[in-house]
């Protein structure tokens, strides 16, 4: 053999293995943002799951504040419908404010702030959102490696052909992404 | 570089190390089956690895044992151990870790484990009635970077090979000293011998200091990446420095395992012609780690600290 078809052949060799490793850093990053999304969606579950619960105790002692009742659940349906991260975070958002409703109503009562069973929801339900919040921070993390990976050359000649999309963040307000803590040793 | 690189950088060095001491311990077995006798040689080293299979096998009851750590009963706690989820969550665990207690007024804390799944973090009462909730959270994701970068692992390996490595030379020690010397091997050989089995526990002491102090910065910057809030993690280092006791069932062998060197005062180590004493301090000096954290967040610590509630208070005033 011609000695440029060597080259040519090692060139292809080191081109196939360069290739290999950036797609396996992407399924890699890719799968790391599909845990940290699931991490999410349990906590959103959990959440959405408290909050019949919730409605049926502060029911018990203010059945006339029908109005509040019909948001909390309104906001809860359109969580448990929310497909995409962005949606599920509006979502999410949504039912904070309608909480926040709830409880103002709550604070009427004494009775019902005294009682065991409120208590704890509401201990839950503040226990949920700080997981929220930490699963966000973790979500967000891996998703903007992610979208790095793929909207940066090299990989980026490797993600548009073989499907991988930068993802959704979590977050209310848009692609906010979250500040990457550099470090100098 | 940016905290996943040096993630990365970090499991690198671990399979080096492990390689290195690796190494180190069949090089003083086979100094022994030179100098003295084959046969002796390949038992040391047979004893060594018997030695490690067990401590490796072990390790997180002995740890928990060294540490006097002692399991959370179920019900008690709870905020704390909601905490320790919330951090393991952020830093993208799969597992939660146990949580343990250790009675001591010195506040400090500490991880084990050689997989994330098995792993705990263990602090002394004195870390919960001396830490606010926010610098605690800091502190616990201290810990929790520790199991996430497999520093827990790399310890617990690194300790183990030390003490293999100390029984292997021990072996051969008491060989030269009970006159068991067989074989015809040159003076310089015997010379070399002596040196090298003199060596090789203290070359094995220093590898491992100098490993978990380099872990302490990675574990200090991930902790503020997973809080995303550098400045707890530097005010609970702050407030550690600050606070002078010391933990009572500290030992040499588990000091590398805590958030601050739990025998003796860290903080008045200098750079310098103290150099060569901080090779064998298992914690970088606060000061460094503080100005470490100062930098990668951009801000400066206040001169006093925060007087927020303790954890501990916090959690007997709600209930």
């Amino acid at each position: 053999m011609p000695g440029w078809l060597w080259i040519l052949l090692a060139v292809a060799g080191v081109v196939v293995l360069v290739a290999a490793y950036g797609y396996n850093r992407l399924v890699r990053l890719r799968n790391e943002a599909g845990t940290g999304w699931a991490n999410i969606d349990v906590q959103l579950q959990r959440r959405a799951d408290l909050i019949p619960n919730l409605v049926e105790a502060v029911k018990g002692y203010a059945a006339h504040e029908r109005g509040v009742f019909d948001e909390v659940t309104r906001a809860r349906t359109a969580l448990r419908q929310a497909t995409t991260p962005g949606s599920a975070a509006v979502a999410n958002e949504g039912l904070t404010a309608a909480l926040g409703r709830l409880f103002a109503v709550a604070e009427a009562y004494p009775d019902l702030k005294a009682s065991e069973n409120f208590l704890r929801l509401q201990e839950d339900l503040t226990d949920t959102e700080d997981k929220i919040s930490a699963a966000r921070r973790y979500y967000n993390a891996t998703v903007l490696r992610f979208n790095t990976a793929v909207q940066t050359i090299p990989w980026l000649l490797l993600a548009r052909p073989l499907g991988f999309r930068a993802r959704e963040f979590f977050s209310a307000e848009g692609d906010i992404a979250p500040p990457e803590v550099s470090f100098a040793p | 570089m940016t905290l996943q690189e040096q993630i990365r950088a970090n499991r690198f060095r671990s399979a080096i190390v492990v390689f290195g001491f690796a190494l180190l311990l069949v090089l003083v077995a086979g100094l022994i089956g030179l100098a003295l006798d084959l046969s002796l040689g390949a038992v040391a080293l047979a004893a060594a690895v018997v030695y490690g299979v067990f401590a490796l096998l072990r390790s997180r009851s002995m740890i928990a044992g060294f540490t006097r750590a002692h399991e959370l009963p179920p019900g008690e706690l709870v905020p704390l151990r909601r905490l320790v989820e919330n951090v393991s969550i952020a830093a993208g665990l799969p597992v939660t870790p146990d949580v343990r207690i250790v009675d001591d007024t010195a506040p400090n804390a500490f991880a084990a484990g050689l997989r994330p799944e098995k792993s705990y973090v263990g602090v002394t009462t004195g870390l919960l009635s001396t830490m606010p909730k926010r610098e605690l959270e800091a502190v616990l994701a201290h810990e929790v970077s520790h199991i996430r970068n497999r520093d827990t692992y790399l310890m617990t390996m690194a300790t183990v090979f030390a003490g293999a490595i100390a029984l292997v030379a021990d072996i051969g020690f008491r060989t030269l000293a009970y006159g068991g010397r067989s074989r015809k091997a040159g003076a310089l050989v015997g010379v070399l011998a002596v040196v090298g089995l003199l060596l090789a526990p203290y070359a094995a002491l220093m590898l491992r200091m100098s490993l978990s102090r380099r872990r302490e910065f990675l574990a200090d910057a991930g902790a503020g990446e997973i809080l995303n809030d550098p400045e707890a993690m530097a005010l609970a280092l702050r407030r550690l420095e600050v606070d002078t006791t010391t933990v009572r069932y500290a030992e040499a062998s588990t000091a590398h395992l805590w958030v601050e060197s739990p025998t003796e005062r860290v903080g008045s180590h200098g750079a310098g012609i103290l150099e060569f004493s901080s090779w064998f301090n298992t914690h970088p000096p606060m000061r460094s780690r503080i100005a470490a954290l100062e930098e990668a967040g951009g801000f400066r610590l206040p001169e006093r600290l925060p007087t927020d509630e303790p954890f501990a208070t916090e959690v007997a005033r709600i209930r």
